[in-house]
């Protein structure tokens, strides 16, 4: 009968424990969760005092959450703790009720409850429905730790998300930085928030000696960022640079602590990124500089066209030929035939060693000298001397010029010849003997200290060749690098010496490229051909 | 670690203005939280971030806690003068479910 009685009060009062599991459900925090509680238990029971104490485990001290009395520190040390619900009625002149709720986050709730105000002692009833409240506060606080646990996964993945979008945006942006200051000031700013980095610091050493650094934040000491605690690095080299990046202590909560595995994956994917973007900089400007370099070619090229005749000067009694064809955009062969007067004639072929621009600069030289130096009739030896000295001034000591000079006075057929340096030059008669000027001196501009340059005489007589060469033609080179050799040269010379000059060099030119066969031409090639008719 | 975060705060009538500068982590997290836990009676925090490019998780947790604390009183927090990169963080955290957003403090007054 009994029984039953409680059964039907405690069925009345589900719907207030219902609204009681939703008052504290409803809590924003688990202070405000507790003192809910205490409204509860207070308005059920009519107590007058009522308050609760919670500690973080069972061997840390107990904590007031809500309490209007001081209670002392010798009561509450004597609260048991346990992973236990425990319940008891002490019916001392303090409190009537004790309860020591273990929680699901290993917390624990205390709760002492005084006196009903009609000081009536708690009956069966009150204590099944205590029991009843307890269950209730302990259902909406595992809501409430599972609500904030589900908010912080939320968080978590919200984080991941913003992460990873991050470090998308963070990768487009490095390929964009133009300037190598914002490159990796940008990029310390976006690893340090990717990681939760309380710092980050990049430093370019060169050779072990610290070229460069900078820090996120600004105004924070390399020093502090090298002897952090917690730290983790990642570096590149390129281009004997070595770059150098250190996260110093990850943030939490809590404080800072150590990275974790995935700070380490994006700082390192990070740094690749920088690297690549430093790489293609780099690849950028050596574009720019070769296409620079393409165009100052170009120019010299063309500039050392007009330097070469474009047509050789007709010789009355006389056929003469000449070709030039560089390896490069710009050779370092030169030739001529300059009219001094109206019977004499400077026939010249010469050679710089090496291409390029510099090759280029001493031909100018050299064609700006000759047409000063031929006009005053010095000697030859006496202008090679001159010659000599304006080289070796205007070259780098690699630089010198191979050069071959005759001067015919094309009345007589008298030649005045000088060969600094330069291959052997061949005459071939018209009784079919070969002569050859190969003495003279060393070419100009290799050394200064008074080597002398002596010339010679000769003449050609009718029927006569005068073949001039660079080194271009008998070291052509096929693809197996055999040469086309100086002595086929010869042999071309001595059984097609009665073609016309022009055709001559042009037969010559193509068995030059019948033996290359479309290999590149490896050096200038330069040949002239003097007849007298 | 040293910090170079600093605020500037300007409170009128129930809005409290808060002006960062600095990177936004947990020091200057905890910072903003300290200055809005000393005005009890603001139910109105605009956050002018102009200074401000870096922000990184423990500082948008902090963020979140002045959301929370707001909006039990039926406040509002309004970010300013947000950094692209900032602004797209936030929305991906989902702030902007519980904050807004203005150009200006002007506009954030008008919110």
């Amino acid at each position: 009968m009994e029984n039953n009685n409680l059964v039907e009060r405690l069925s009345l009062q589900s719907e207030s424990f219902q609204e009681g599991f939703e008052t504290l459900s409803s809590a924003r925090s688990f202070e405000e969760m507790v003192k809910n509680f205490l409204h509860l238990i207070r308005g059920n029971f009519l107590v007058s005092e009522i308050c609760a104490f919670g500690k973080k485990h069972s061997e840390a001290d107990w904590k007031p959450i809500s309490s209007d009395k001081i209670i002392s520190r010798e009561y509450l040390s004597s609260i048991n703790a346990t992973q236990q619900l425990i319940i008891s009625y002490p019916d001392n002149a303090e409190h009537t009720v004790c309860i020591v709720l273990p929680l699901c986050d290993r917390s624990l709730l205390a709760v002492l409850i005084g006196h009903k105000m009609d000081q009536s002692r708690f009956t069966e009833f009150d204590k099944i429905t205590l029991q009843v409240l307890i269950q209730v506060f302990d259902s909406a606080h595992r809501a409430f730790i599972n609500q904030k646990k589900e908010k912080a996964l939320i968080f978590d993945l919200n984080e991941k998300i913003a992460q990873m979008s991050n470090l998308i945006d963070t990768i487009i942006d490095i390929s964009r930085f133009d300037k190598r200051e914002i490159l990796f000031e940008s990029s310390l700013e976006r690893i340090t928030s990717l990681t939760c980095a309380s710092a980050a610091l990049v430093q370019i050493t060169a050779n072990g000696n610290l070229v460069k650094q900078f820090t996120f934040p600004v105004n924070i000491s390399p020093d502090e960022i090298l002897n952090a605690s917690y730290k983790i690095e990642s570096e590149f080299s390129f281009n004997d640079f070595n770059y150098k990046f250190i996260l110093a202590e990850k943030e939490s909560r809590t404080g800072t602590g150590n990275f974790n595995e995935l700070d380490q994956l994006l700082l390192n994917a990070v740094t690749k990124q920088i690297r690549t973007a430093i790489e293609s900089e780099y690849l950028s400007n050596q574009a720019v500089e070769k296409e620079k370099l393409e165009q100052e070619l170009l120019v010299a090229a063309t500039i050392q066209q007009r330097i070469l005749p474009a047509r050789l000067p007709q010789i009355k009694g006389y056929e003469i030929a000449g070709i030039n064809i560089p390896s490069k955009e710009v050779g370092g062969d030169y030739f001529n035939c300059i009219e001094l007067s109206s019977n004499k004639y400077a026939i010249i072929i010469a050679d710089v060693a090496g291409k390029g621009i510099s090759a280029a600069l001493l031909v100018n030289t050299l064609d700006a000298a000759l047409y000063s130096y031929l006009q005053f009739d010095i000697p030859l030896n006496e202008m090679a001397e001159r010659l000599n000295k304006l080289i070796y001034k205007s070259s780098p000591s690699d630089k010198y010029i191979t050069f071959f000079i005759a001067i015919l006075d094309s009345a007589t057929g008298v030649l005045d010849i000088l060969n600094a340096g330069h291959n052997p030059i061949y005459l071939l008669r018209a009784d079919g003997t070969m002569e050859k000027f190969d003495a003279g001196g060393v070419g100009l501009g290799m050394f200064d200290f008074g080597i002398p340059f002596a010339g010679q005489t000769s003449s050609i007589h009718r029927g006569d060749s005068l073949f001039f060469y660079t080194d271009g033609i008998p070291e052509a080179m096929n693809k197996s690098e055999e040469e086309y050799s100086e002595e086929r040269m010869i042999n071309f010379f001595q059984n097609n010496y009665q073609l016309q000059s022009e055709t001559f060099i042009n037969e010559l030119v193509g068995d030059v490229k019948s033996h290359t066969d479309n290999h590149p031409q490896s050096d200038d090639i330069t040949v002239m051909i003097l007849k007298k008719l | 670690m040293g910090s170079d975060f600093n605020i500037a705060t300007q409170l009128i009538d129930k809005t409290l203005v808060i002006k960062t500068d600095g990177y936004i982590n947990h020091t200057g997290g905890e910072k903003i939280v300290e200055e809005f836990s000393k005005h009890i009676t603001v139910n109105r925090l605009i956050l002018n971030l102009e200074n401000s490019k870096v922000v990184n998780s423990i500082g948008i947790s902090h963020l979140i806690e002045i959301i929370e604390k707001l909006n039990q009183v039926n406040g509002k927090l309004i970010f300013t003068n947000l950094d692209p990169a900032i602004e797209k963080t936030f929305s991906i955290m989902g702030l902007f479910q519980f904050a807004a957003k203005a150009d200006s403090i002007e506009a954030a007054m008008e919110v």
